[in-house]
């Protein structure tokens, strides 16, 4: 027996799948992609008993082996692959005690495939409340298995799943489904032409339009003495296939499994009438958000102004600490304020994602995903569409990856073209400092926090922006389509910390680390051009603040007066007096149009490059809010941030296509410049216009 | 001097961090796009 042995973790969606992975491999897990293709791939190790490891491999949720996404091709592809390295040992079907008819369809499909396959059987905890109870050995029998009760919620099972694993050798292999009474003359055919070959592994290839090793459908269906099927006769039989494994699956439950309905107690239904009705439904949901909002406002200031005031702590000790020289400049003046600048988000970003884990792990957000569907309908698009408009509250990349569970093109397309509106995270540092700045920090009836409101706005702003656009779009776009929506409605439960945990640490993580990287880079970019300069104005500062203001300066201002004719005149001053006349009617000065043209790599560059370039112009004030704060309008006076040119700012970055990453995936996912240039032409000519008008309006 | 040395070294490593990030695609990563389960994503074909 080798010392380690690969498993995958199969399992329709919703099923607590991703919690027996989090169960068997505790943190020694990774998230990539599979190779080629931008899928989330889980991994991890489990120690099993006597000394054997599992590689285990969590893949995409599925409903079965009759693909319609890339997610669910995926899964197919590895289980027939033989010489993948991640092909399993043995796959673990997680299935759901409540839904275990619909559940066993995929396992009777793995099972055919030849590879030794444990059905566990997850949320057994309910069995009792639920009134349902399972006679296991008899089960075991028929479905020619080893079944492991687990909840992943108690905690229970997990000790018997790692033991039937390590024993997965004496599991038979044998199918429990004869699929080939369907139509045995064709399969006698296939058996014939392909002697050597697993009979449903060519049968999937067949149906599914997949590869494996060097056998495509092309190849079966030219090769001699095998007559092929049309298309149409292919898909009554895998209907056929289907209403086969649905008659053995009903047979074995009705003897194996029983359900006492009036044992019941369902919760489940009244709370779905409140939460998914046409007008509590949104009253709830709009509630819901409004305290979220609220609370990442409320307790996450503590926790920002100590990371703000360490950061100013660090860079002087760093300042005082090292020998004097250009260097240590960078460190203390540069990389640390930028750092800083992305680090004092981490509360809020873990604060929203926890409560955004919380609405996931309960089984709300697909009453939310239901609820959205109706109104997404009159706007042209489906329910299908509302999931990636929801991860893009995380980030337009993977909202636009999720774009290909939409079968229809249109609808896909237009949903990618508008996912960039909704409000990402990488928008969140930048509407956090502006808000802290210019909406005071005032309730609103004694109860909401001005802020907290202005922040759920520019939420609710962005996805009113996207789901018009949508409309339009689908005004003008003339692709013939017809699309459908049917979504499972998961069980109400309490969310389990443990993975409402790992998903905070994982998504403040990558942006933390994703972002980080490339706020880093363009902080030492920004310093080094903010503290050279081409001409003799920079060399000569000294000599041209003498002039201007004669020897009367204190030493504090004739340096700071100094420090603000050097930056004018570095490489980016002089880029930022460039492009001042194209920002100045938005009520922005040069700072801050470099800071946008930099934030285009990544918009939460934004707070980063301001932090940077108010470092080198030196100052009194030592935290990143209040350098901002002290900022003065060179042209108007008074604060540059105030209520005018925040508002205008806000509505710049709520509506600019500003991501270069999500420009890159859209070109991908639609194999067209075109369409990534239009949106970028048109996002930001959106956004110009907003902006402009509410400064104009406001000033 | 050697501070100079240290600010223009980090500033081309930062250059070319960007670069790569941005605009560099390697030869394996091109490869593999054209081979995409979707073959080349036209890309409504599922």
């Amino acid at each position: 027996m080798p010392k380690q042995i690969n498993v995958a973790l199969i399992g329709n969606p919703n099923t607590g799948k991703t919690s027996v992975f989090n169960h068997l491999t505790g943190l020694n897990q990774q998230v990539g992609n599979y190779p080629g293709i931008t899928v989330e791939k889980k991994e991890g190790i489990c120690k099993l008993p006597r000394g054997l490891k599992a590689h285990i491999i969590d893949l995409p949720g599925t409903y079965s082996l009759n693909a319609s996404s890339l997610d669910e091709n995926l899964v197919i592809e590895l289980l027939l692959n033989k010489n993948d390295k991640d092909y399993p040992d043995v796959a673990v079907v997680v299935s759901d005690v409540e839904n275990l008819k619909r559940n066993l369809l995929l396992f009777t499909q793995i099972k055919d495939l030849g590879i030794p396959t444990i059905l566990a059987v997850n949320m057994a905890d309910r069995m009792e409340r639920k009134g349902i109870s399972l006679e296991i050995e008899l089960l075991e029998k028929r479905l020619k298995t080893k079944i492991a009760l687990v909840s992943a919620r108690k905690k229970t099972g997990i000790e018997n799943l790692k033991e039937l694993i390590t024993q997965y050798g004496t599991i038979s292999t044998e199918p429990c489904v004869n699929s080939s009474s369907i139509d045995p003359t064709y399969f006698d055919r296939l058996r014939k032409a392909f002697p050597n070959q697993s009979l449903y592994k060519l049968w999937l290839v067949i149906t599914q339009d997949v590869n494996f090793g060097n056998l495509n459908r092309n190849k079966i269906e030219h090769t001699n003495g095998f007559s092929p099927k049309k298309k149409s006769d292919l898909k009554r039989l895998q209907q056929k296939e289907t209403i086969v494994r649905y008659q053995f699956i009903n047979g074995i439950l009705k003897e194996a499994m029983t359900v006492d309905v009036n044992a019941a107690k369902d919760l489940r239904s009244r709370l779905d009438r409140i939460l998914t009705h046409k007008i509590w439904g949104y009253v709830i949901f709009f509630s819901i958000m409004l305290l979220i909002f609220q609370a990442i406002y409320d307790w996450s200031s503590y926790p920002m102004d100590f990371i703000d005031n360490t950061f100013a702590s660090l860079s002087e000790w760093i300042k005082t600490s090292l020998p004097p020289g250009v260097f240590t400049n960078l460190i203390s003046e540069g990389i640390i304020p930028g750092l800083g600048g992305i680090v004092i988000f981490i509360p809020q970003i873990a604060f929203l994602f926890f409560f955004i884990s919380l609405l996931e792990e309960s089984g709300y957000m697909s009453r939310v995903v239901f609820l959205m569907d109706r109104i997404m309908r009159r706007f042209g698009l489906s329910g299908k569409s509302v999931v990636p408009l929801v991860s893009g509250t995380a980030c337009a990349i993977p909202a636009v990856m999720a774009t290909r569970n939409i079968e229809d093109w249109k609808e896909r397309l237009i949903t990618i073209l508008v996912v960039p509106f909704t409000t990402c995270s990488a928008r969140l540092p930048v509407y956090l400092i502006i808000i802290a700045l210019v909406i005071p920090d005032e309730r609103f009836l004694g109860v909401f926090n001005l802020q907290g409101i202005t922040l759920m706005l520019l939420y609710l702003l962005g996805f009113g922006m996207s789901v018009f656009s949508a409309w339009i779009l689908n005004k003008i776009l003339k692709i013939k389509s017809k699309t459908y929506f049917v979504i499972e409605m998961p069980d109400y439960k309490l969310p389990m910390l443990k993975n409402v945990g790992i998903n905070v640490v994982e998504k403040t993580k990558s942006f933390v680390f994703g972002a980080g990287k490339i706020i880093l880079a363009i902080s030492i970019i920004l310093w080094v051009l903010a503290s050279y300069g081409p001409t003799d104005d920079f060399d000569n500062a000294e000599e041209i603040v003498t002039e201007r203001y004669g020897e009367n300066l204190a030493p504090k201002d004739f340096e700071n007066q100094v420090a603000s004719v050097k930056l004018e005149n570095s490489y980016i001053g002089l880029m930022g007096k460039g492009i001042e006349p194209i920002v100045q009617p938005l009520g922005y000065d040069w700072k801050i149009g470099i800071a946008i043209v930099s934030s285009f790599a990544a918009r939460e560059v934004f707070v980063g490059t301001l932090a940077t370039i108010y470092s080198v112009g030196s100052g009194e004030e030592k935290t990143i809010k209040n350098r901002m704060a002290a900022e003065v309008n060179p042209i108007l006076g008074g604060p540059l941030f105030n209520f005018a040119s925040g508002i205008s700012l806000l509505l710049f970055y709520a509506f600019a296509m500003q991501c270069m990453s999500t420009l890159a995936i859209v070109k991908k996912e639609t194999n067209s410049w075109k369409w990534p240039i239009l949106q970028l032409v048109i996002m930001t000519g959106i956004a110009y216009v907003a902006a402009l008008a509410a400064f104009q309006f406001l000033k | 001097m050697i501070q100079e040395i240290l600010v223009w070294t980090t500033f081309l490593i930062a250059v070319g961090f960007l670069i790569k990030k941005f605009f560099w695609k390697s030869p394996k990563k091109a490869t593999q796009g054209e081979t995409s389960i979707c073959g080349k994503s036209d890309c409504g074909c599922h």
